[in-house]
């Protein structure tokens, strides 16, 4: 499906290139290239009906301003350019004809490259407006002057078309139903603290690969301690900042704490500025393997470092449990290769956490395994797998279990070997990727109905709201802050369609919840039950999640790849 | 008029130059992240695209020949066009992010479309600083010619 979309992008940028070429040779009296050229594009647009019926096929998101919008440019384009083209005695005379057909697969092109979603008229009238322009300056730039009553009418509908499209477009969208103020969720009482913990922010030098490294880290190590604990326990996590002049904050990531815990500055707790602190409590009551990370300016701070690792263990681990954060940090992969002999025999889990803002690869070789838990949860009825790899979206944990074999085991991040207890020579490039949504025993769905429906479709588009114009990434044509607010009551079942019509991937990440996954691209889920807090969205995929409302209060929900979701791809989902 | 239309090419081709410059920073950025090509990214969407509006308003206020016209405007296609093969050589990549020969394959179209966009702007200026000499009698009214009415 991605390269669906990869594909009809270059047939339109094709047929447009060959009417615009087209006219081009026209003008110069170059027969022969002219009809080349237009019969080329005559052809790519017959092609791009195609791809665009198979988008159709896949999700009216993905085709809808193609349709609404290319789609009329386009017959305009055919219905102009062929019929000259057939009866021309002077090729020069159809250089216009086929130049606007040009402007109007250009026009049709940015449509869906600056604001395709949702099609919109305002998108329509301002391309027809610019299309009648540049025809009309053509037009009088190669002299053929067309007669009084065609030109006075295209001004005339060039600046209706201008004048309407730049109301509709600026007209002010329907205002954020929820404002953020500045009167925080209050911190429920969790009892008296039996693990207390003390990060302090900072920045720091330190070592990677033999490389001295400028970082932010938390008690001048990255990554930040490894916080520890077992169901039951409150923690009690204070957080000072030395120097990290943009402030910092601890997100739970995974982890459902009370909204005043979560740690989004602005809309949980106001950022903690240096020389300040900020006291997180919570209970233990989730087992499984998360991670904490700042989310003040998010992007940059845990690119440079301020994250760890936040374990929960049912009771005190037993055998081998090895926790693989891996990141990279100015440009160098972490953590550093670690080799330690364990026993034939003993039982091992690998807690395989990603946290950078995109999709890794982890290749487990020289021995069968089981995928235990994924994002902190266990799975149900896991089979044993070999020689399969496992693609951990940005945010995403899996936990692996096996039972030591006699020989060496090594773990395999985008073939580069960062655990293992022994020497082994695998290529692990080959494997096929587990499929999360077919593995395991499946149950049913606990719910038949669904309160609350939200689509989230993903794109890029001019984003004209802000100070500068930006090239954003969007959800439902917004970016934020002007992302509408996703209103729920407390007990409501919610469900989540999310569209990816953009070419990149988007790790989705819903704070406070997890999100049971009901089906991908149409297909439903048939493995165990996945609740998931983040989740790789591909090009071109379509998920259906779902979750009960369950935690009160007012929560990020955002895109994992952190300069997506600080170019816009964030939005808030509250509670009435 | 002409003479702003030789000064605005002349910069023209100057913003092509640093351009390259840039293109060559963020390729040898250490360590290289997605802030490496900034400077060519605001060269390449918004320098370029507004000296090309430039040229194409300083050739038509000049009343230069619509050939010249039509080959100060190619240069805003073919930026549309860059921008794109960018995106889409950015999206081809495997499941982990990684480049495939595909990718990259495109990616070498980036740099191809460069090159075109260059002998463009090359074209027009030479178009323009010829437009700009005082001509002899026969050879401005072939230009006059040119410019008429098919």
């Amino acid at each position: 499906m991605g390269s669906l979309i990869a594909a009809d992008l270059v047939i339109a940028v094709l047929a447009a290139a060959g009417w615009l070429g087209g006219g081009a040779a026209a003008a110069a009296r170059r027969r022969p290239l002219a009809l080349a050229l237009a019969g080329f594009a005559l052809l790519a647009t017959v092609g791009r009906a195609v791809t665009v019926t198979a988008l159709a096929r896949a999700g009216w998101w993905f085709a809808a301003e193609k349709v609404l919008i290319a789609g009329p440019l386009a017959l305009a384009a055919v219905a102009v350019a062929v019929p000259r083209l057939l009866r021309a005695g002077d090729i020069r005379s159809v250089a216009v004809p086929l130049l606007f057909a040009g402007y109007a697969g250009s026009g049709a092109l940015l449509v869906t490259v600056l604001h395709g979603y949702p099609a919109s008229a305002g998108a329509g009238l301002l391309t027809v407006a610019g299309v009648l322009a540049a025809t009309a300056v053509s037009w009088r730039v190669l002299g053929a002057r067309p007669s009084g009553t065609v030109s006075r009418t295209a001004v005339a509908v060039a600046v209706g078309a201008l004048v309407t499209g730049t109301g509709l477009a600026v007209a002010p969208a329907a205002a954020p139903a929820v404002t953020h103020d500045h009167r925080y969720e209050a911190a429920p009482e969790v009892g008296e603290p039996t693990r207390r913990f003390t990060l302090t922010a900072g920045t720091a030098t330190v070592r990677v690969s033999g490389r001295d490294v400028e970082a932010w880290a938390f008690n001048g190590q990255v990554p930040g301690p490894e916080l520890t604990a077992t169901v039951g326990d409150v923690l009690e996590v204070t957080l000072r900042n030395r120097d990290i002049g943009r402030g910092v904050t601890l997100h739970w990531h995974g982890y459902d704490v009370p909204n005043s815990q979560d740690g989004v500055p602005d809309v949980t707790q106001d950022a903690v500025l240096p020389g300040q602190e900020f006291v997180y409590r919570f209970r233990a009551d989730q087992v499984g393997t998360y991670w904490y990370h700042t989310h003040s300016v998010s992007d940059v701070g845990v690119r440079k470092g301020l994250y760890g690792v936040l374990v929960v263990r049912p009771a005190p681990a037993t055998g081998v449990d090895v926790t693989v954060p891996v990141h990279t940090l100015a440009g160098l992969p972490l953590p550093a290769p670690r080799t330690e002999p364990v026993g034939a025999g003993t039982p091992v889990r690998l807690r395989l956490i990603n946290t950078d803002s995109t999709t890794h690869r982890y290749a487990l070789a020289g021995t069968p395994f089981r995928v235990a838990a994924i994002d902190g949860s266990d799975l149900r009825g896991p089979t044993p797998l070999a020689d399969t790899a496992v693609l951990i979206p940005a945010g995403g944990r899996y936990d692996l279990v096996f039972t030591a074999p006699a020989t060496p085991v090594a773990l395999f991040v985008d073939g580069r070997a960062v655990y293992s207890t022994g020497p082994v020579s695998a290529e692990t490039g080959a494997w096929p990727v587990l499929d999360p949504l077919t593995y395991g025993v499946a149950a049913p769905v606990p719910w038949s109905r669904f309160d609350k429906e939200f689509p989230l479709v993903l794109d890029r588009g001019l984003d004209l709201h802000g100070l500068l114009p930006r090239y954003a990434h969007t959800v439902n044509g917004a970016a934020d802050p002007d992302i509408p607010t996703q209103v729920v009551r407390r007990g409501d079942v919610v469900r989540f369609t999310i569209v990816n019509r953009s070419l990149v991937v988007h790790p989705w990440h819903l704070h406070g919840h997890h999100v049971l996954v009901l089906s991908r691209n149409g297909k439903p889920a048939t493995g165990s039950p996945l609740w998931l807090d983040s989740f790789d969205v591909r090009p071109g995929d379509v998920w259906e999640v779902a979750f009960r409302a369950d935690n009160p209060g007012t929560w990020a929900n955002h895109c994992h790849n952190l300069p997506h979701a600080d170019a816009g791809m964030m939005l808030h989902l509250t509670y009435s | 008029m002409r003479k702003a239309l030789v000064v605005v090419t002349t910069v023209s081709l100057f913003a092509y130059v640093l351009q390259f410059v840039f293109a060559a920073v963020g390729a040898f950025t250490k360590p290289a992240d997605d802030g490496a090509f900034a400077l060519h990214s605001i060269t390449g969407m918004a320098v370029i695209p507004a000296l090309t509006l430039l040229t194409v308003l300083f050739a038509v206020l000049a009343k230069a020949p619509g050939r010249l016209v039509g080959l100060a405007l190619l240069p805003l296609g073919l930026v549309v066009l860059q921008a794109l093969i960018a995106m889409l050589a950015n999206s081809l990549t495997d499941a982990s992010g990684g480049s495939t020969p595909f990718g990259l394959t495109v990616a070498g179209l980036h740099a191809l479309n460069g090159i075109i966009a260059v002998h463009v702007v090359v074209a027009v200026h030479q178009g323009a600083r010829k437009l700009a000499q005082p001509a002899p009698v026969a050879a401005t009214r072939v230009a006059v010619r040119e410019g008429e009415p098919a």
